[in-house]
């Protein structure tokens, strides 16, 4: 392969990769690398001493706590995800196909914005809304309801996750239903499709890939969010990133934070890899 | 002849101020193969959206069976439409896509496979059941949309212009399967076209439709040899149109004075008054050559200025000495017989009963 002169990088093309090289081997692939060695490293009086045990992977692995936290983080992820891909997909739907042209390029942007502020301000000002004195709860106190608690909880958790995930969601379903051939949309409606039936049985199947997708970024996001399990969800039930900051706080455990953060990453990858094979499959008798 | 199918009574079509179809006056027969052809942006694809239920009139009234469709949406119409893109499911097989339309009418598993596979196998595409869309060349894919449609056994099949993608070769042999099934089936097609050769091999009658509005209605036949109006004759092309005022009217022929000269035509049933504007036309195929100025009868004396050659059929372009264009369509061996090159000067003549007065002109 090599000895072929044709496919060897100019010089020219090499010097405008390199950057991108050195910055991923220097600031990924370098820390990653790092962070495997240093989960097998010991801590002895609140200092990382370099070793090469198993000891940080065994007490992780056989403690109940991490299992719970690793489920739980799965599951709330899960539900992050499910509850973002049935919220985003009428507004969706409705920029996709009944929206003109303009109307949709104007929410695309107007989605955009939110991440002009920071995630954690917009975290925050959940406070003044979901809080017992809060908007919500003052509304509902008017009909004779609650007050509720909602900060604190699961639920405030995963409106934490929606701050975070929902903007992207319905950027991309939209974009990926706008692109759907209005024609099979007709043709499914000749043959006798009703309209609701018609998203089952053609528009979904055609975005298939597109919706996949948003749900993969869904749940990366949500699997990896600190800030809505931390504040809006109190940490009562601790996610893997929560997990993570309480062994680095107690006792310098660096190694066996080391130990969550790679659990994590296999998850995402395995997830990740799953998905987007799923997205891509083709049907039986395709070539 | 049968009663009609389908009844387009005062139909319109506005798209905010555009107006798609002005209004629309005509009758579908049961069994019939209609054509409706015009150029682009005439109004014949909204005519027979309209038709489907994708799109719903302004004005007026459509009605199948005697049932007015307004209001009828299209899943619940048995109105099939075969699509200019063909608009096959990508995420589907061949056998999948024919038994979409059964299966949304809730026809059983076992009946809905025994349905399709007989129509993939009478369109000769049962080989190719389990093959995905994407894997399907041009005519196979036109095959499973026209199976597609068929079995869901409709009275009346829609058609858009679906030969337009296809190969020339490809075009012809779809052409006979069209016309055969037809036959066989006994239903009525409704084929929405821009290609005269496509309208003219397959239809028993066409409708030809300019701007939102109906140029004729005839068989192929009176459509090319008696255009209703300009708009037709020119649509229909190959034909020599000449404009004039009537000199004389005299029982069933009248002379008219053209800048090209004085001619004879028969008045058909087309009212005309002496000192009227007045055209007609005649067919590029009747037209004769001759290099001796003809004795008598309608002639002109022409330049030959360019000619275009398709198979055993010539058209020749020639002038006037006032420019006026004139066309020739003849054998390419007759042609053969005069030696004429670009430039050259020849008489040209036709019998008074091939020409054609026009309603409007």
């Amino acid at each position: 392969m090599s000895s072929n002169p044709e496919n060897r990088p100019s010089l020219y093309a090499l010097t405008w990769r390199l950057p991108i090289i050195f910055w991923q081997l220097i600031f990924f692939v370098g820390p990653v690398l790092f962070m495997v060695a240093m989960s097998f490293f010991l801590v002895k009086n609140y200092r990382m001493t370099e070793a090469f045990e198993f000891v940080n992977w065994s007490r992780m692995l056989t403690r109940g706590f991490f299992w719970d936290s690793y489920w739980y983080t799965i599951g709330i992820a899960t539900l992050s995800t499910v509850c973002a891909m049935c919220i985003a997909f009428p507004a969706a739907f409705a920029l996709a196909f009944r929206a003109s042209e303009s109307t949709r390029r104007w929410a695309i942007f107007l989605l955009i914005i939110p991440f002009f502020t920071s995630y954690l301000v917009r975290t925050f000002s959940w406070f003044v809304i979901l809080s017992e004195s809060g908007v919500v709860n003052a509304v509902l106190g008017y009909i004779g309801l609650g007050p509720y608690t909602m900060l604190n909880t699961n639920f405030g958790t995963l409106v934490g996750y929606m701050t975070l995930t929902l903007p992207l969601v319905v950027i991309l379903q939209t974009v990926t239903m706008a692109n759907i051939d209005k024609n099979l949309i007709e043709a499914a409606r000749n043959l006798g499709c009703s309209p609701l039936r018609t998203i089952w049985q053609v528009i979904i199947p055609l975005s298939k890939t597109g919706l996949i997708i948003a749900a993969i970024f869904c749940f990366i996001l949500s699997f990896g969010d600190f800030v809505a399990p931390f504040y809006l969800g109190g940490s009562q039930e601790p996610t893997l990133p929560i997990l993570i900051l309480d062994t680095t706080k107690s006792g310098q455990q660096w190694p066996r934070a080391a130990v969550v953060a790679i659990m994590m990453m296999v998850t995402l990858f395995a997830i990740a890899f799953t998905g987007i094979a799923l997205a891509y499959r083709k049907g039986k008798g395709a070539k | 002849m049968s009663k009609p199918l389908v009844v387009f009574d005062k139909v319109q079509k506005h798209f905010g101020n555009f107006v798609a179809v002005k209004e629309l006056d005509f009758e579908i027969r049961e069994g019939e193969f209609l054509a409706i052809m015009g150029p682009s942006g005439c109004g014949k694809t909204t005519t027979l959206r309209m038709l489907a239920g994708l799109e719903a009139p302004t004005h007026g009234e459509i009605r199948l069976n005697d049932r007015v469709m307004n209001d009828v949406a299209p899943h619940e119409r048995d109105t099939p439409l075969v699509w200019q893109s063909l608009a096959l499911f990508p995420f589907l097989t061949a056998r999948e896509n024919v038994e979409f339309g059964l299966k949304m009418r809730g026809v059983d598993k076992a009946e809905r496979k025994e349905r399709a596979i007989k129509w993939l196998d009478k369109m000769g595409i049962l080989e190719f059941e389990n093959r995905h869309i994407s894997t399907l060349s041009g005519g196979q894919k036109q095959r499973v949309a026209l199976a597609r449609s068929l079995v869901m056994e409709p009275q009346i099949l829609l058609l858009d212009e679906p030969l337009s993608a296809l190969d020339a070769h490809l075009v012809i042999r779809m052409q006979a399967v069209l016309t055969d099934l037809q036959r066989e089936l006994g239903i009525t097609f409704v084929y929405v076209t821009h290609s005269q050769s496509e309208a003219f091999a397959m239809a028993d009658r066409v409708i030809i439709m300019g701007k939102g509005e109906i140029g004729q209605i005839g068989t192929p036949k009176e459509i090319y040899r008696a255009p209703a109006n300009q708009f037709v004759a020119e649509f229909v092309g190959r034909n020599n149109i000449l404009a004039g005022k009537v000199k004389s009217v005299d029982g069933g022929t009248a002379r008219i004075t053209t800048t090209s000269g004085e001619f004879t035509v028969p008045t058909n049933e087309v009212q005309l008054v002496e000192d009227h504007n007045a055209s007609f036309v005649i067919s590029a195929d009747l037209v004769h050559i001759a290099s001796e100025e003809p004795v008598g009868g309608n002639k002109a004396y022409c330049k030959l200025i360019s000619e275009e050659f398709v198979g055993s059929m010539v058209t020749l372009f020639l002038e006037d000495a006032q420019g006026h264009e004139f066309k020739v369509q003849m054998q390419e061996r007759e042609l053969s017989k005069f030696d004429l090159h670009s430039g050259d000067e020849i008489w040209l003549s036709w019998d008074t009963q091939s020409a054609h007065v026009l309603n409007e002109s």
